[in-house]
């Protein structure tokens, strides 16, 4: 089977209006605490569904797996192609490959579990579903997520074997989970080395001395 | 509007079979499309729905996809996750409580919304229907039966809300409102030709029979939805009779907690009719 470097990248801000309105690439959002986060700005281009249902991400996760939305992800991603995905979803399946190893079974990711656009009806904020870089995981080998005990054991697998990652603990609240367990890595992008140069955007306020070094790069 | 004939021997006789196996009270409303006439016994008194409801919240779905909200192939989640809408709090449904298999077997995956409609209408899934009242939203279903003008049908919330349910947040129904709602699926005016057909195809996949159904001849065809809870029992169908148009009825009972003989009594009340209204065609020819 393929993996995703069968996939073209695409810098998401050269796409066409309509998909760059629903992903979003490079722009601002804000988290649930109205902090601001940069979405993300390359993406993978899925060209149909048995291309997802082939590629394979990791061993024992495809990228089917990381798209499966539902009606509530915008019409343009979930009813036509290519469908787009950013690239860090590589880097979430080399870490649920992992756990999977650790836990030694299958790991079930939910639908809308995955990768939600901007555009998608749960996203609300800024949250790291946005970037690919999170899973909700409902069922893993006969064990189903839905209650404190199985919730916080493998989160704690999770967390002992993945550094960096964050599970939700089990709870109601807000940033808690009761019936799936939420794995993500942040709001980390990933840019291919082979994926297309990044154009001068202008200054970022702020940041004076990175406009100067990118200046340099690019005389080179 | 006109009245089938002999309406008070019909009303006698529903009084008496209701009398006769102790229920609490007893509603039941007819729309004779043979002779387009009304009759009710306590048409407008408000019950519990029960499961019933599903029926206003098919109409409700029906109306989302008519508006170009979704479709019938659209996919949703399926999660037993849902909020209360007494407190917001979250609950589930209990698998124990739910006939139907199919939809908790896809947790975590997705079944399309035509799916759900069948499994919520056919073996009365309560995971079903949380996950369709959940996708459309309480008024945007509301809003549904609204511009239909059916009137005597409360849409509150959904199923297995207990938090609501202890607060007296409940989804009432008249048999009027019930039976007016039925009209709008056989008449094809339950926003289309094409959605009336469809909800009605589902109707007549009902599994649960024990109620209207059993109570006409076996060359009937029903398209039916039961309701029950410990208190009520109710069931609304469409009757298609060999040789004769159709009628919608709506029969609703309510019961104290452990009483025995709900469908029975249900099953003889639709007997009572069926004979009425064909004794009324006998003597009309």
């Amino acid at each position: 089977m393929p993996d995703a470097t069968v996939l073209r990248m695409v810098d998401g801000t050269t796409l066409g209006a309509e998909y760059r309105a629903v992903l979003r690439p490079g722009e601002l959002m804000r988290d649930r605490s109205r902090r601001f986060r940069r979405l993300p700005r390359f993406f993978y281009e899925i060209p149909s569904w048995d291309v997802a249902l082939d590629t394979q991400l990791a061993p024992h996760f495809q990228l089917w797996e990381f798209i499966n939305v539902d009606v509530r992800e915008t019409e343009l991603l979930r009813a036509s192609w290519p469908r787009y995905i950013p690239c860090a979803v590589s880097l979430l399946a080399a870490y649920l490959e992992l756990f999977r190893q650790e836990v030694g079974t299958y790991v079930h990711v939910a639908a809308n579990g995955g990768y939600r656009s901007p555009a998608h009806r749960f996203s609300g904020h800024a949250s790291p579903h946005l970037w690919g870089t999170a899973a909700n995981i409902y069922r893993i080998g006969d064990d189903w997520l839905d209650d404190d005990r199985t919730i916080t054991r493998y989160g704690k697998i999770a967390e002992k074997v993945l550094p960096g990652i964050r599970a939700l603990p089990w709870g109601h609240g807000v940033g808690e989970t009761d019936d799936q367990l939420h794995l993500d890595l942040g709001y980390t992008v990933v840019v291919p080395s082979d994926a297309p140069g990044e154009e001068d955007a202008g200054p970022v306020p702020g940041h004076d001395s990175d406009v100067n070094e990118t200046a340099e790069v690019g005389a080179q | 509007m006109a009245e089938t004939s002999d309406p008070d021997d019909l009303k006698a006789r529903v009084e008496q079979i209701g009398r006769d196996a102790g229920a609490e009270r007893v509603a039941c409303c007819i729309f004779d499309y043979h002779t387009r006439g009304w009759w009710d016994y306590q048409g407008d008194d408000w019950f519990h729905a029960a499961s019933t409801i599903k029926v206003p919240i098919l109409v409700g779905v029906f109306g989302a996809i008519h508006r170009g909200q979704l479709a019938r192939e659209s996919r949703v989640h399926v999660r037993n996750r849902f909020l209360s809408v007494a407190n917001g709090e979250p609950f589930r449904v209990e698998a124990a409580r739910d006939a139907n298999a199919v939809v908790p077997q896809h947790l975590g995956r997705t079944l399309k919304v035509d799916e759900l409609c069948f499994h919520m209408i056919v073996t009365s899934s309560n995971l079903a229907t949380n996950l369709l009242v959940d996708l459309v939203g309480l008024d945007d279903l509301r809003a549904s039966v609204k511009e239909l003008e059916i009137d005597g049908v409360e849409l509150a919330r959904g199923v297995e809300d207990n938090d609501a349910y202890d607060r007296g947040i409940s989804n009432r129904v008249t048999a009027r409102g019930m039976v007016k709602t039925l009209r709008h699926i056989e008449e094809g005016t339950a926003f289309s030709v094409e959605a009336s057909a469809r909800m009605l195809e589902i109707m007549h996949e009902q599994e649960f029979r024990s109620g209207i159904p059993a109570g006409v001849p076996d060359g009937a065809k029903v398209a039916n939805k039961t309701g029950e809870i410990s208190t009520v029992a109710h069931d609304a169908a469409i009757v298609y009779l060999p040789g004769r148009k159709p009628y919608a009825i709506t029969v609703l009972t309510e019961w104290k907690p452990g009483a025995s003989g709900r469908h029975d009594t249900i099953a003889r009340i639709s007997r009572a009719v069926y004979n009425h209204l064909t004794a009324a065609g006998k003597k009309n020819a």
